[in-house]
């Protein structure tokens, strides 16, 4: 017997009439389809906003303050010690060997703010404004004036007088506007009382609970005529230009380091200067992002095996009207198995329609809002504030190709799974008994 | 040789607690080339007969010998192949995969045998002429009348080249004129292409085309008549 020629033809025939029988009951086949496909429109959907979201929140992350890599020192990790600085030297070689990133250098300090009639607690973070803005966005978040850090002008007594940039929060509490006056007291260096009046020059937009709240930014040059502070900087923040590069980058960072304190040690209360990435300085972050990959498949399969039940029906009901045909087939000599390959062919033809028209149908959505977001900025001008994190008012959209394969490959296995309880009953189906 | 022989088949059903005999004890013996009918009223086990011949439905008792393979004694897999290859199948009706066009329905038992695509075509077109129905081979059933549907049932049991083709009331459905005419048609092909018919009937204008009448009572054969031939020949 011709075995090649019977399985090749088979197959053909067996296809050809999996797709004509499809297409015996219109209706019913296309409202299968469009729970099917209606169910991986959906999934795509899903997943390209929160894809979006997280995108949102890892770019939030290192864009907005963070940057991609963060140099500190570990007494300032642990303590926010005043007096663990790092070298300018530091800054200054660093740049000379990496033209490829990004640093910005920062400074913080405890104080307390006072305008007309309130005070309040602050936290002082001193930026090179110029390198702030190569290296992070946090100064395009402005929500009112401009994120001027120069002399506003001077005092009486000849003292010049800062310009600074408030957080939201902060703003609103002591009712200040760009243009108000401030005084900060501190704590300096050596450890006499700092204080000295600064002008509001702008009101940051929302950026993180904390620093809403109580931020004040101001430049490094006012900062360490505040603070008496000169010898160096607490931290440097660090902008890749391709972000794939981040664990090398940080090997080949802690390397230099390294090489750095062996030449010339620092003292050693301040303790090791320390590298981490954004993974390891937003773990929540990190974790989010983690915990969005499995509510995605967690979601996509109750989706897809609620569509799945549609596709059950039909194809329990497909058989049931044909137990008389495919008794005939039996008697006549077809194997179990053959049949049983029709069947599944029917749904997997079912299923491969469903996909198409889905992912289609998904991915031209996605790319269409994937253009503008989606604006509620209208509803909420600010953004919102989600698991410690600032979303921006207009939710982005991103589409993940792999997440339609993803999608479209779990909906196939899941349909053909389901499309097992209709074949098997079919398998055992009793030729003699039918043709009674 | 016998190309059919029934040695002592038994076959019982069970209902609740008792066993209702469907067929005792039945030996049968047919040779290369009959034309037999199995009649008998309603219930008398002619259906359950023409299952175990067929390998369709195993006895209890007794032996089927095929061109002397034992049914009895096949697999699942191998009855199927044995179905597939040796045995035509003629039901009461809806015999067809109503997808498929005529021509396609006589096709599909040759795809499964493995024959080869260009002699497939021929042999599909080759019987359904052979049974008259040229012009409306590309129609799907449902656009064929009864009579052709069961024709093409013909065509499609002699084009896979059966020893034995088993029809179990292939009229029940047809006017009488229909009726009759399957028959002739049944009963030309039985001798041009020397297969082998094992039919059952209520109907006595189809009996009396037969050449052999087997008649059943109460699961027992009681009756075993062959008619003359030439009659038959004068008939037609
Ligand atoms: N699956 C079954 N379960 C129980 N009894 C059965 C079953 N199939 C057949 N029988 C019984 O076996 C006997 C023979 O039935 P069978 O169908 O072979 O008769 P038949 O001669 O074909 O009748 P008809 O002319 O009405 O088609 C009957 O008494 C019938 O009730
Ligand atoms: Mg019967």
């Amino acid at each position: 017997m011709p075995v090649q020629t019977a399985n090749s033809s088979s197959l053909s025939m067996l296809l050809f009439m999996a797709w004509r029988n499809l297409w015996r009951n219109p209706v019913r086949s296309l409202l299968t389809v469009s729970a099917l496909a209606g169910g991986l429109i959906m999934i795509i959907l899903y997943s390209a906003l929160l894809t979006g979201m997280t995108r949102q929140m890892s770019q939030h992350a290192t864009e907005i303050s963070t940057g991609h890599l963060q140099l500190q020192r570990q007494a300032f990790i642990d303590d926010r010690d005043l007096y663990a600085t790092l070298p300018w030297p530091y800054l200054q070689q660093l740049e000379a060997r990496h033209p490829e990133m990004h640093f910005a250098p920062r400074l913080y300090a405890a104080g307390l703010a006072s305008a007309e009639n309130t005070s309040t607690g602050v936290m002082i973070k001193a930026i090179d404004p110029l390198r702030e803005r190569q290296t992070t966005r946090m100064l395009e978040h402005i929500r009112q004036g401009k994120a001027d850090f120069a002399i506003a002008d001077h005092t009486a007594s000849g003292l010049p007088r800062y310009n600074l940039v408030i957080g939201a929060q902060l703003a609103k509490n002591m009712q200040l506007t760009p243009g108000s006056e401030l005084i900060l007291v501190t704590q300096a260096a050596d450890g006499s009382i700092g204080n000295a009046l600064f002008r509001v020059a702008a009101i940051l937009k929302p950026l993180e609970p904390n620093f809403d709240r109580m931020g004040v930014l101001m430049s490094i040059e006012a900062f360490q005529q505040l603070m008496y502070l000169e010898d160096g900087f607490h931290e440097l923040a660090i902008k890749l230009e391709i972000i794939d590069q981040l664990d090398s980058a940080q090997v080949t960072l802690i390397q230099q380091l390294a090489a750095f304190t062996h030449e010339q040690p620092l003292e050693p209360l301040g303790g090791d200067p320390i590298i981490r990435n954004w993974r390891q300085l937003n773990p929540a972050v990190s974790e989010m992002l983690e915990l969005s990959q499995t509510m995605m498949l967690f979601v996509g399969l109750i989706v897809i095996s609620l569509a799945s039940m549609g596709m059950l029906n039909t194809m329990l009901m497909a058989v049931h009207e044909r137990t008389h045909e495919f008794g005939i087939l039996l008697a006549i000599g077809m194997k179990r198995r053959i049949l049983l390959a029709m069947v599944l062919f029917e749904s997997f033809l079912l299923a491969l329609v469903s996909a198409a028209l889905g992912s289609a149908v998904g991915s031209l959505m996605t790319v269409y809002l994937e253009r503008d977001g989606i604006d509620l900025s209208h509803y909420m001008p600010d953004g919102y504030d989600w698991a410690g994190v600032v979303f921006e008012p207009v939710m982005q959209i991103y589409l993940e190709p792999t997440h339609v394969l993803h999608a479209c490959g779990l909906m196939m296995t899941v349909t053909l799974l389901t499309a097992l309880i209709p074949a098997w009953r079919m398998a055992r189906l009793n030729p003699a008994e039918v043709m009674r | 040789m016998a190309l059919l022989t029934l040695e002592a088949i038994s076959k019982h059903y069970r209902q609740g607690e008792i066993d209702l005999p469907a067929l005792k004890q039945v030996d049968l013996s047919v040779e290369p080339g009959e034309f037999a009918a199995l009649v008998g009223p309603s219930g008398s086990g002619k259906t359950t007969l023409l299952n175990i011949i067929g390998g369709l439905d195993v006895p209890n008792q007794g032996h089927v010998w095929l061109h002397g393979t034992d049914l009895t004694r096949l697999k699942d897999a191998q009855l199927s192949d044995f179905r597939l290859f040796q045995l035509g199948f003629i039901f009461q009706a809806y015999n067809l995969v109503p997808v498929l066009s005529a021509l396609e329905n006589v096709e599909l038992i040759m795809v499964l045998q493995g024959r080869p695509s260009a002699e497939r075509e021929a042999r599909a077109r080759h019987y359904l002429s052979l049974v008259g129905l040229e012009d409306v081979m590309l129609r799907r059933p449902s656009a064929l009348s009864g009579g052709q549907q069961q024709r093409v049932a013909v065509a499609r049991a002699l084009a896979a080249g059966p020893r034995l083709v088993l029809a179990d009331e292939p009229t029940a459905n047809l006017d009488s004129e229909n009726a009759t005419a399957l028959l002739d048609i049944m009963h030309r092909l039985c001798r041009e292409e020397k297969t082998t018919f094992i039919f059952s009937t209520h109907d006595p204008r189809v009996m009396e085309r037969a050449e052999r009448i087997i008649t059943l009572r109460d699961g027992a054969i009681v009756q075993d008549q062959h008619l003359n031939q030439t009659a038959y020949a004068d008939h037609n």
